[in-house]
């Protein structure tokens, strides 16, 4: 066995420390290659964070037209989050090759995923917090996380690792966020009429959803399914 | 759902009524004049009688009459005073009402905005999380003090005076106008927290006031930044803010004057990011309006008619 600490010039001069694999310790079963090559997952990813930034906006905007206080006060935390979201999503496009500026890049799959947003945001009067609150939580949140966990199983482990992390991150805050969701739109849908008008709008909205393919407009068969 | 919204169009639960703005806005250019202010008021009178009626302000309208926010406005929060706890109450009260508005004022600009920068967005969706846990803070703080949601009518002039279709001057309006008032009424919370020796009250509301530094600090920032290279739009935003200023100063019941109610938290300002001359400013600006001496003669005067009136009323009715 070698005593040297460090290689020196010819095959005699190696060290003694025992060669493993990088994968050996812990064992790691990950194998290079995935779907998605640089410009797929920073195409992916301008999507995410369009989806993510018209969500800011839109509960942003419902706050003062929804009377609901512990609607008002839980959308908060929702729109930080959300935000949060966002921004770590931008801050991943630089790391992507989309310059240094691409920050704030946020890019729709098509016009019938961005009418699809549209349509989300459109409810106004406080009379309609089901028809807003089912629109995010009901079906456009859903979709994302199955979107997300669905890249997260199909992108290169190794190589795309940084999106993995904000990926699941996110996962985690949304499935909170649909938690919460589901628990204000059952305490609102106490009767028929509510429960029928609650899945009135998510089927309408998960329609829409699926003609436009989705937040990356290549929507498979049997995604946004009703959650 | 379209850009803008009215103040009309806050929503609310049914344990709410509105206050009419105008005498929130009539009591911010008020002259100092005893008899200006008791006509005023008394022209007011069926309107402010009629936003109390079957709310917690009721006893004290019927107390001292259609002046009695003078009287709430311009008289020092003390616990020994006459009507202290509902004088409280009111005051917690218009802070949560407050706080509502700064949450809906702060998610309007999210919406209100879209072309706004990334970082813009990024300030107001903390805001309204902050904004929202003041909310929840200060519904907890009025049940402490044993009030509730709804026991006092809502004026929503806060938001109608700041909610601007400019985002220059509703960062001004919002983050300056509005969150520099809070600093101040929240320093004057703290003090009264310490005179009563309520440690609940104070440290809550001092984790508020930090909150609302940063907001302030939001405020002066994206003020220069929605300006710049624009003096004209710099000079339109400083006048829109004199005048939020002006109209939240409540005829000098927030001021620097010697006999405030709400002296102005000028240290709590500065870590916001005010200047000097700014404070100058608006210790000027706030001044102006009828001193204690004249409000509380108006007040007594006010309250004395509406009693004799009632009294010939009763007679009347009676006889």
């Amino acid at each position: 066995m070698s005593e040297r600490m460090y290689p020196g010039l010819t095959q005699e001069e190696r060290t003694g420390f025992a060669p493993y694999s990088a994968f050996d310790i812990p064992a790691d079963l990950r194998e290079l290659h995935g779907r998605y090559d640089v410009e797929a997952t920073a195409l992916r990813v301008r999507n995410f964070r369009y989806a993510e930034e018209w969500m800011v906006m839109m509960m942003g905007g419902w706050v003062a037209t929804i009377p609901e206080i512990p609607v008002k006060t839980g959308l908060g935390k929702v729109i930080w989050e959300t935000a949060q979201a966002a921004d770590e999503l931008g801050k991943r496009l630089p790391e992507l090759r989309c310059g240094r500026k691409s920050l704030e890049a946020s890019e729709a799959p098509n016009t019938a995923f961005a009418d699809f947003i549209q349509e989300v945001s459109n409810p106004e009067t406080p009379d309609l917090t089901i028809e807003k609150l089912s629109g995010v939580f009901d079906v456009l949140i859903p979709h994302l996380v199955e979107i997300y966990e669905m890249h997260n199983r199909e992108t290169d482990a190794i190589c795309d690792a940084p999106t993995i992390e904000i990926l699941e991150h996110m996962v985690r805050r949304k499935r909170q966020h649909i938690q919460w969701g589901q628990e204000v739109l059952d305490a609102l849908c106490d009767d028929d009429e509510t429960q029928q008008r609650r899945r009135d709008r998510a089927n309408q909205l998960s329609g829409l959803l699926k003609e436009s393919g989705g937040v990356t407009g290549v929507l498979e068969t049997g995604q946004a399914s009703l959650n | 759902m379209k850009r803008f919204i009215d103040h009309e169009e806050l929503a609310r639960d049914s344990r709410f009524i509105r206050q009419d703005a105008a005498q929130a806005n009539v009591i911010s250019s008020l002259p100092d004049d005893v008899e200006t202010v008791v006509n005023v008021f008394e022209q007011f009178g069926p309107i402010i009688e009629a936003g109390v009626r079957g709310t917690s302000a009721e006893p004290l309208f019927e107390e001292l009459g259609p002046g009695f926010m003078l009287t709430v406005l311009n008289e020092p929060l003390d616990p020994d005073a006459p009507a202290a706890v509902p004088r409280l109450l009111l005051r917690m009260h218009g802070i949560f009402v407050g706080e509502l508005q700064a949450l809906e004022g702060a998610a309007r600009s999210l919406w209100d905005f879209p072309d706004a920068p990334w970082e813009f967005k990024m300030n107001m969706a903390r805001q309204c999380w902050d904004e929202a846990r003041h909310l929840q803070i200060f519904e907890k703080l009025l049940v402490h003090l044993g009030g509730h949601v709804g026991m006092y009518p809502e004026s929503t002039f806060l938001f109608e005076a700041c909610c601007s279709e400019d985002p220059a001057m509703r960062v001004a309006g919002v983050n300056r106008g509005l969150e520099g008032l809070a600093c101040d009424v929240f320093r004057d919370m703290i003090r009264f927290a310490n005179k009563t020796g309520d440690e609940v009250m104070k440290q809550a509301v001092d984790y508020v006031l930090a909150d609302e530094i940063t907001h302030v600090r939001f405020g002066s920032e994206w003020v220069k930044e929605f300006t710049k290279d624009n003096p004209e739009h710099l000079k339109r935003t400083q006048d829109f803010r004199r005048e939020v200023d002006k109209r939240f100063s409540f005829g000098g019941a927030r001021s620097d004057r010697e006999d405030a109610a709400i002296p102005i938290a000028r240290e709590d300002r500065l870590e916001a990011g005010f200047t000097e001359e700014e404070l100058q400013e608006l210790s000027e600006i706030s001044g102006v309006g009828p001193s204690k001496k004249t409000l509380s003669e108006a007040a007594q005067i006010l309250r004395d008619r509406y009693h004799e009136t009632r009294k010939a009323q009763q007679e009347g009715a009676s006889s």
